[in-house]
């Protein structure tokens, strides 16, 4: 008799919804229903703003993905919907695809979303967590959370609190070993795994050269909490002098869900700096071509909440990197052989340096793009969905050795 | 890396023939390659299980690790087990790093696991 096909629901962003994790969940979907073992995909993102719809494309031979909007970025409730949800489709398992502030920019969103995976797995269902930051290495105040040590030392207790929470799914996957290593040691986790984040393109090698016209300078994100770009827009005013070839910033992506009216505001203060180009929402057919194009791909953080995957991208496409040497970031680059020129953050004269021994010097910027190449190169995501698939097939079978389908949460 | 193949008839009611692929040195995304090929001519040719001896390889990277993942899916779709065995410790950590340890059938030696396949 065949193995039934697996049903699996994935709790994320997606796109066309801006928020955070999104890009990672459409390649992580595109390829969980490229699989054989995979009957149907259940995805349960935020809802959209009124006007737009979710449309992921049947295609022959791949599984069927079902789309349930059923939760909203800032709502307390998410994860009474959430399981709600699970439980009306009632899947073989569960993905949740998140970050501490997937559910909402104030606390208490964030808190009580980041409760749904002990719900669903108290619900009965195997439960695997993506989890792609962890309290404990972000820097709560540069990344826009807290505003002074009382608030960061509550936040940090409430962190401790819904990490534990988030800790008794039935698996936690972290991306970088060191996380590993923190949840293991201030934890005592045992279920928590290391999986690569993988390369999102299956792209041959790109080309090293530029197109024609002004050098351009790539910031690419969500732009307003820890990562900024008014420290970018200063190193780029001093970039721009007679001595170089013409330059562009190209500032592509939208506000953080966070901090709403951000680059707005940026706009208005920087309007007398020419050569800036606004992208706003970069559609995923677009990405190709704003990396592509892009001679030095810019990461203005202040800050990280975990590994990047612009960082990755950049990779995909063949891009030298700037970066400010810190946090998770400089642990990405170290342990996946990424490389860049580093600045000190907040500082325009250490990053327009840093940026100008790229846009410089042609030989460096490509070493560096094909550095980050071969680095993106590790592993495809696509094979990294066969890890979780293994994951979630070792669970449920955990699960059906036992006397009930479904067994109460420990 | 250096990979060997011989093919072992274990004492059982089945005539299976059990695949026992042996790999050593170093186990990374350079390697996959001929080690991917190895594993499905396993399979191909004993149309059966598949036993692999880590017992040489000293380091093993997600590639590696990717490309044992592929055998035992293959192993699968091929009405068929793989077994890993012998791992030593700087391939068992990682193991462990990413629970695949959970998810592999894993073996002290090569003796064990095709007993336990003809079984």
């Amino acid at each position: 008799m065949p193995t039934p096909k697996l049903r699996l629901a994935i709790i994320t962003t997606h796109p066309p919804g801006k928020g955070s994790l999104n890009e990672y969940a459409y390649h992580f979907v595109r390829f969980l229903r490229q699989k054989e073992e995979v009957g149907e995909v259940i995805l349960l993102p935020d809802a959209l703003p009124q006007g737009q719809t979710y449309y992921l494309e049947p295609r022959q031979g791949h599984a069927p993905v079902r789309v349930i909007p059923c939760w909203a970025f800032g709502a307390k409730d998410n994860a009474l919907r959430i399981r709600a949800a699970v439980q009306q489709t009632d899947p073989d398992a569960v993905l949740f695809n998140i970050q501490f502030a997937t559910f909402g920019n104030r606390k208490v969103a964030a808190t009580l979303g980041l409760t749904a995976p002990y719900l669903i797995k108290r619900a009965g269902y195997p439960t695997i967590v993506l989890l792609h930051n962890i309290m404990e290495t972000i820097n709560l105040r540069s990344a826009g959370f807290a505003g002074n040590a009382f608030v960061e030392s509550v936040m940090r207790f409430f962190g401790t609190q819904v990490t534990r929470l988030l800790l008794k799914a039935d698996m936690v996957a972290v991306t970088i070993p060191k996380y590993v290593e923190i949840l293991e040691s201030k934890y005592k986790a045992t279920n928590v795994l290391l999986a690569p984040h993988g390369a999102f393109e299956d792209t041959p090698q790109p080309s090293f050269e530029l197109p024609p016209g002004p050098i351009k300078i790539l910031a690419f994100g969500k732009f307003g909490t820890y990562k900024k770009v008014e420290t970018l827009i200063e190193a780029f005013k001093l970039l721009q002098d007679d001595s170089r070839p013409p330059l562009e910033l190209v500032i592509a992506g939208t506000d953080s869900p966070n901090a709403p009216g951000y680059l707005e505001s940026v706009r208005r203060r920087y309007a007398d700096v020419p050569n800036i180009r606004y992208t706003g929402y970069v559609a995923e057919q677009d990405v190709p071509r704003i990396f592509g194009e892009a001679a030095v791909v810019v990461f203005p953080y202040t800050s990280t909440t975990g590994s990047s995957g612009v960082l990755h991208q950049a990779g995909d496409y063949g891009k030298a990197a700037v970066l400010p040497y810190i946090g998770d970031l400089a642990e990405v680059i170290a342990e996946e052989g990424y490389s860049g020129e580093f600045f000190e953050p907040g500082n325009p004269h250490s990053l327009a340096t840093a940026i100008a021994r790229v846009i410089d010097d042609p030989e460096r910027r490509r070493a560096l793009g094909q550095q980050n190449w071969r680095a993106s190169r590790g592993l495809p995501i696509a094979e990294v969905v066969d890890w979780y698939l293994l994951h979630f097939e070792t669970l449920i079978a955990r699960r059906q050795t036992g006397t009930a389908r479904r067994l109460p949460a420990t | 890396m250096q990979i060997s193949m011989r093919e072992v008839k274990p004492m059982s009611k089945s005539d299976q023939t059990i695949a026992v692929v042996g790999l050593s040195g170093r186990f990374d995304a350079h390697e996959v390659p001929q080690v991917r090929q190895a594993l499905m001519q396993a399979t191909n040719r004993t149309k059966g299980h598949v036993v692999i001896d880590l017992g040489g390889v000293n380091f093993i990277d997600s590639s590696g690790l990717a490309c044992l993942v592929q055998g035992m899916k293959y192993c699968r779709e091929h009405g068929a087990d793989q077994i890993l065995c012998n791992l030593q410790q700087p391939v068992r950590i990682i193991f462990e790093l990413t629970r695949l340890d959970r998810a592999f059938k894993i073996m002290v030696s090569v003796e064990e696991a095709t007993t336990a396949l003809a079984a």
